[in-house]
């Protein structure tokens, strides 16, 4: 069965150098408290999610070989 | 050294016009040493401190690759941070594991310390998180080659306060092209866009000569 894929890669991609253009604009121009204190939230849910992944070291370690093969 | 202060943007300048000083990223540059002030520290960076802690005191060591965008303010996680370390003797990293072991690390890769030493004379790198943590980790390697020594040898001081020692930014910002996937790019880019009035253009440049990429096509424009 054939689909049809409407994704841009191209366009999603000039939109996430957007994004980080105009991310790295808003940090530049906010102070270091609140703009690490936002980055931290982020970071560190991130963190508390990982902590919860039933993975072994070894599995871990095969998962990481995969995605730089 | 060059305190950077950009000032208010005008809709700041209209609510915030009392504290100027509170209004924008403040960091004190020069090319040896960049101070971050009020800096709220994540848990990546904690782990971070804490591992070099240890690190430190048996070897020197300069940190690469992706948290260097995330320390300074990149929104992304990542699960490893990659640190370089010169060629250590098989009994000096058999102490080095032994501190590790006991401050409550342990090594991801299945190796006693004598495997993992092999590990590290292969030029493989090797994992370390703390125990039953799987990430964040380190990943640990002896410089490999030239870049990694210049890397090592350039390596800038950061304050956030406590110390840490990254890769010039100049070098990160043409390494992180030569790795070219859409992540090493916008880390790249990132850098640019938060250092780019303090970088020296022509090294820049001649790191991106050096390792054969342009930036030109995502804004990097030396």
């Amino acid at each position: 069965m054939s689909m049809e894929l409407s994704f841009d890669r191209e366009a999603h991609r000039k939109e996430r150098l957007a994004f980080v253009r105009t991310y790295a604009a808003w940090v530049k121009r906010t102070p270091n408290a609140e703009w690490s204190r936002q980055q931290a939230v982020l970071i560190n849910s991130f963190f508390e999610n990982a902590r919860n992944m039933p993975l072994s070291p070894q599995v871990y370690l095969e998962r990481v070989a995969m995605r730089k093969k | 050294m060059v305190t950077r202060n950009p000032g208010p943007l005008y809709n700041d300048i209209l609510f915030y016009s009392c504290a100027p000083l509170l209004l924008s990223m403040h960091i004190q540059y020069s090319e040896s040493r960049i101070i971050v002030d009020e800096k709220y520290l994540t848990l990546l960076d904690r782990f971070v401190l804490d591992f070099i802690g240890v690190l430190e005191s048996r070897t020197p060591y300069v940190i690469v690759s992706g948290y260097v965008a995330i320390l300074f303010g990149r929104s992304r996680g990542t699960e490893d941070v990659d640190i370089l370390i010169p060629f250590l003797e098989k009994q000096s990293f058999a102490e080095l594991h032994h501190a590790l072991i006991n401050e409550g690390y342990e090594f991801l890769n299945a190796e006693n310390a004598d495997g993992l030493y092999d590990m590290l004379s292969k030029q493989m790198g090797i994992r370390i998180a703390k125990k039953e943590q799987f990430i964040p980790n380190i990943e640990l390697k002896f410089f490999k080659d030239e870049v990694d020594r210049k890397v090592f040898k350039d390596r800038v001081e950061i304050h956030i306060p406590d110390r840490i020692y990254i890769s010039p930014l100049d070098i990160q910002i043409a390494y992180k092209l030569y790795l070219g996937s859409q992540k090493d790019i916008e880390d790249a880019l990132y850098l640019w866009e938060i250092f780019r009035d303090e970088l020296d253009h022509e090294t820049v440049r001649n790191w991106m000569n050096t390792l054969g990429v342009r930036g030109d096509e995502y804004g990097i424009i030396v």
